[in-house]
């Protein structure tokens, strides 16, 4: 009987039904999952406390000139669960052109997104306005469509302050681990590079908490109240004057551009105070393509690029300094008593160590040099035995007493701290001593010596200063959103170099000396007085032709009574100088020395000088090495 | 019960025109549990519209409100296929085929682009779902054939003629996409063949072909949400936030409700309107949660009268197609029951079948009112078909 067989069907399908009903309902709960995976439906339609974000604090140069602003960018994102199967295509396809994005870019965005279909999918960023509110009021048509406001921040000179200044960017796994118990979100935004990175927690303010009814997907149905208001990031005055970045920008991009280089740094300082005054790093990128969320091919393209944008060339590139670095062995070996300041050496041809020369660059010599004309010729022979009465290890002595070695403890982040030689760095790295003729070398800033723009300008400050060597700073000031002044400045000292005065006062009028020599050419014909030290280091390996690549780099500074009709005599023997100056040109490759014709045309624009003495014909890209240490 | 007695004077009317009908056989049981069940549905429906609104259920285009046309309309249509003569049905039987293959065909062209899927059709402002009446029709027609073929089960022609009568409304479903219903469509059709007296033998053969066809549907049939709804039922933890949401949820919902619930709209889950679809494929979560296992028992136990007395009817009709539409209501109203109850238990997948009269939808609804009418011009013009 078919009908039995029903009947019975019936019963049996009912009271399986009723014995699942009984075992849920009434014995236990064997369908109750783990209690985590149902936190978002046993919490259901509550109340609950959120952060509010804080407005990021703003950055000045040192004359008050904002350099970086928040404003307001929409994100436009889709919440899986609310976008209907079937009008999928349709919101897509719409969005699609709305937003100028490929269909299969938002389609798989949206399938690629990991965790809730409750939590909104974020598929584009940095809309326009105009497209954005065009979105948010078609919402009936585009359902499960979302436009948020958010805080971007806005670099105003894009590329000019971007190595200094750095950028904001998604917090990354890693840093939000250690920074989740100080309040930061899973989705917040952190400093990544430069000033907003090291003063990441000035800026950042005190994230403000307010409850908010939510429904049990997430979704906000009203505010309630704030509990804590939020608190605004303080600001930051840095020490950067943006007229002297742009002029030294300007400068260094002219050098480049007619020498072909494609890196280099620019760093000016003051020498009474440690403060930057302008720091430009070459090639450079604009910030804001970071801030505005960057994509993938453009981060891939500066991340492969082999002139390394990403990098601060002024304090990461650690290079051979050259003969800018005879500052270091000619103050040892003064302070040390190896040589009087009267004392002639004589400069030769080469020196000989065994069956080795070391060649003079010019291979011939000067004859009986004194301090102030052998680093106003720049003679290696003469170095080269002031090297060999140091010692390695004094020279490694007074170099660390100029802060080569060493960080600066710049308020910048990725800082190099270079290399000084000595026997036991040796021992340790390469197992053996350092030999005779590396000592020369070092004497020179060749072999292994390794220091970055910073270090220089910083060792020329000192020596500018009459011998102290200040910690350089970036930032001036820290001021609270009403305008009070959270930090002042206060000039932070390293040290006092542990060498008697006139050292330095020698140094300086040696350093007088290399322009008035015209060594550097026409650089004395500059309506001010300039002192400083050029510099040529090989590095890497030799060309088909032998020779190696090169750098260029220019040390110096300018006393306070500058202009020659005030200072006929050139004199630099007050340590009273309020600029001081390096230019690194990476891999120059030129007939003249691009840093010291960058130098030359940075010092015309500071001081307004109208002559134009660039000799733009000497860098001219050559593959022949000329010498001029 | 003031809407029992305005049902009673409206078929009474009609009937006096009709004229010879026997209402003393009228099948006061059967109504009476259909009138119950669906006022649950409406009480749930109740709920549900205090859960989305917070109090304020009375105003127009809520839940409720419109659950409440919709049972005034499947009363009516309940009177009228009452009152008609089913035995007009057996004559029109290909006419009405030809018109539910219409209908489906026009809800494909015309559906409402607002809704998931193209199986709503937006009439008077009411939104109605044609393939719960393609059921009903389908089972007339159904009916139609297998009392034609009545002795002659046995054969395989027979079998095969059933279903490829079944196939094309049963595709065009498919199409709109609606997988539940096309799954309700195969379950008549086998209780109907099983009613019917089918050769067992090809019943089980034509079973083991289908079985071995589920893995083609699977690849090729299927959209990929349909699949995720389909396997989330055996591990609803592992994506707790998606397609296993509904499910954790709803048994969350249905273990909190114990012995006598939580009460009306009072339902932790319920009332914060946790279940995506709880008015609709999730509302036997709610009605755990709110009444409790007394009141889910209750829903049982009147089911079984229902079906009981759906049963009878057909027994008694002695009409072969009187019988195969009752075996096909019944049908339809257990796979129905077993599959939503069991969805929301955790113990079968999601495919977006009604509850009857429980979930709230006025097709579903008006549907089940034309099928028990039906039912009843057979219970009381029995006389007449054996004559």
């Amino acid at each position: 009987m078919r009908f039995v067989v029903f009947a019975i069907v019936t019963v049996l399908a009912l009271s399986g039904l009723t014995t699942r009903l009984v075992a849920m309902q009434l014995a236990g709960a064997p369908a109750r999952e783990p209690a985590a995976a149902l936190a978002p439906a046993e919490v259901g339609r509550q109340i609950v406390t959120e952060p509010v974000p804080s407005t990021r604090g703003l950055i000045y140069d040192r004359a008050k000139r904002l350099l970086v602003e928040n404003v307001p960018t929409f994100t436009v994102s889709v919440r899986p669960a609310d976008l209907p199967l079937s009008q999928r295509p349709d919101v897509i396809g719409r969005l699609s052109g709305l937003l100028d994005i490929a269909a299969t870019t938002i389609t798989e965005t949206i399938d690629g997104a990991i965790g809730s279909r409750f939590d909104p999918v974020a598929i584009a960023h940095d809309v326009p306005e105009q497209t954005a509110r065009l979105i948010s009021e078609d919402s009936l048509t585009l359902p499960g469509v979302e436009v948020t406001v958010d805080a971007r921040r806005d670099y105003l000179d894009g590329p000019l302050f971007t190595q200094l200044i750095g950028w904001t960017g998604s917090i990354d796994a890693t840093a939000y681990a250690s920074l989740k118990s100080q309040g930061y979100l899973p989705d917040d935004s952190i400093g990544k590079a430069g000033v907003e990175s090291v003063y990441e927690s000035a800026l950042r303010g005190v994230y403000g908490v307010r409850e908010v009814e939510k429904d049990g997907t997430g979704r906000t149905l009203r505010v309630l109240s704030t509990t804590t208001t939020p608190q605004a990031g303080d600001s930051l005055v840095l020490t950067i004057d943006s007229r002297e970045q742009k002029l030294a920008q300007q400068a260094l991009d002219w050098g480049l551009k007619l020498s072909g280089a494609k890196r280099g740094a620019i760093v000016v300082e003051n020498p009474q105070t440690g403060e930057i005054l302008a720091m430009v790093s070459a090639p450079t990128y604009d910030a804001n393509l970071f801030s505005r969320g960057i994509s993938t091919a453009d981060f891939q393209k500066l991340l492969s690029d082999k002139n390394l944008p990403l990098m601060n060339h002024a304090i990461g590139d650690i290079q051979p300094p050259g003969s800018t670095y005879k500052l270091v062995t000619g103050s040892g070996v003064l302070a040390d008593k190896k040589l009087g300041v009267t004392e002639t050496v004589l400069s030769k041809p080469y020196v000989q160590l065994g069956s080795t020369l070391f060649w003079e660059w010019n291979h011939a010599g000067w004859g009986p040099l004194d301090i102030k004309d052998g680093f106003a010729h720049s003679s290696d022979t003469f170095f080269y035995q002031m090297a060999q009465r140091l010692g390695i290890a004094r020279l490694a002595y007074w170099a660390r007493q100029y802060g080569f070695g060493q960080l600066t403890g710049i308020d910048l982040p990725a800082e190099a701290g270079g290399l000084v030689p000595t026997d036991q760095w040796k021992l340790e790295t390469l197992g053996q001593t350092i030999f005779p003729g590396e000592v020369l070398q070092a004497g020179i800033g060749q072999g292994y010596d390794l220091a970055t723009p910073l270090q220089l300008v910083n060792a020329y400050a000192a020596l500018a200063n009459g011998g102290t060597l200040y910690q350089p700073q970036v930032v001036r000031e820290i001021v609270s959103p009403d305008g009070t002044v959270v930090r002042p400045f206060t000039p932070k000292v390293i040290r006092k170099i542990a060498a008697p005065s006139w050292v330095f006062t020698t140094m300086r009028e040696a350093a007088r000396r290399v322009i008035t020599s015209r060594h550097t050419y026409n650089f004395v014909d500059l309506p001010i007085v300039v002192a400083g030290k050029t510099g040529t280091a090989e590095f890497g390996l030799r060309d088909k032709n032998g020779v190696l690549p090169y750098h260029n780099w220019f040390a110096g500074f300018t006393p306070k009574n500058v202009w020659t009709k005030d200072n006929p005599t050139g004199d630099v023997s007050k340590p009273d100088s309020q600029l001081a100056f390096a230019v690194f040109i990476y891999d120059a490759g030129t007939l003249g020395n691009t840093a010291t014709e960058v130098a030359k045309y940075y010092l015309q624009l500071h001081y307004g000088i109208k002559q134009d003495l660039r000799l733009p014909q000497l860098l001219e890209r050559t593959n022949f090495y000329q010498g001029g240490r | 019960m003031g809407v029992l007695r305005v049902e009673r004077d409206a078929p009474t009317g009609i009937a006096a025109r009709v004229g010879g009908v026997a209402w003393r056989d009228f099948d006061l049981q059967l109504f009476v549990y259909a009138v119950l069940l669906a006022t649950l549905g409406l009480t749930m429906a109740y709920s549900n519209t205090a859960a989305q609104l917070g109090g304020d259920v009375a105003q127009g285009g809520t839940t409720f409100v419109r659950g409440l046309v919709w049972a005034v309309v499947a009363l009516v249509a309940f009177a009228a296929a009452t009152a008609f003569d089913y035995t007009w049905l057996k004559a029109f039987s290909w006419p009405i085929y030809v018109v539910n293959l219409a209908l489906l065909v026009a809800s494909l062209v015309l559906g409402s682009s607002d809704a998931v899927s193209a199986r709503w059709v937006s009439i008077f402002g009411l939104q109605f779902q044609f393939s719960e009446i393609a059921k009903i029709l389908m089972i007339v027609v159904l009916a139609r054939y297998l009392a034609d073929h009545d002795r002659r089960l046995d054969s395989l022609a027979a079998i095969v003629g059933a279903c490829l009568i079944v196939i094309p409304p049963w595709i065009l479903v498919l199409m709109q996409p609606d997988l539940g219903t096309s799954l309700v469509f195969i379950a008549v059709l086998v209780g109907m063949l099983f009613m019917g007296g089918a050769s067992l033998r090809w019943l089980g053969a034509l079973a083991a072909a289908t079985l071995a066809a589920l893995p083609l549907v699977w690849t090729y049939l299927l959209h990929d949400y349909q699949k995720e709804r389909l396997t989330s039922f055996l591990d609803p933890a592992k994506d707790p936030l998606g397609a296993g949401f509904q499910l954790l949820t709803a048994q969350h919902a249905v273990s909190d409700g114990g012995w006598l619930g939580a009460g009306l709209t009072n339902g932790a889950q319920s009332q914060s309107n946790l279940l995506p679809v709880q008015a609709t494929d999730f509302v036997f979560a709610v009605l755990a949660e709110e009444l409790g296992f007394i009141g889910c028992l209750v829903v049982f136990l009147l089911f079984a009268a229902l079906l009981w007395r759906i049963l009878t009817i057909a027994w008694r009709s002695r009409d072969p197609f009187g019988l195969m539409v009752g075996a096909g209501v019944a049908s339809m109203i257990l796979f129905q029951i077993v599959v939503n109850v069991g969805m929301v238990l955790g113990v079968m997948p999601i495919t977006g079948i009604p509850l009857p009269f429980i979930t709230h939808g006025g097709a579903s609804l008006v549907s089940i009112a034309i099928g028990l009418g039906i039912l009843q011009s057979i219970a009381m013009r029995q006389q007449r078909a054996e004559w």
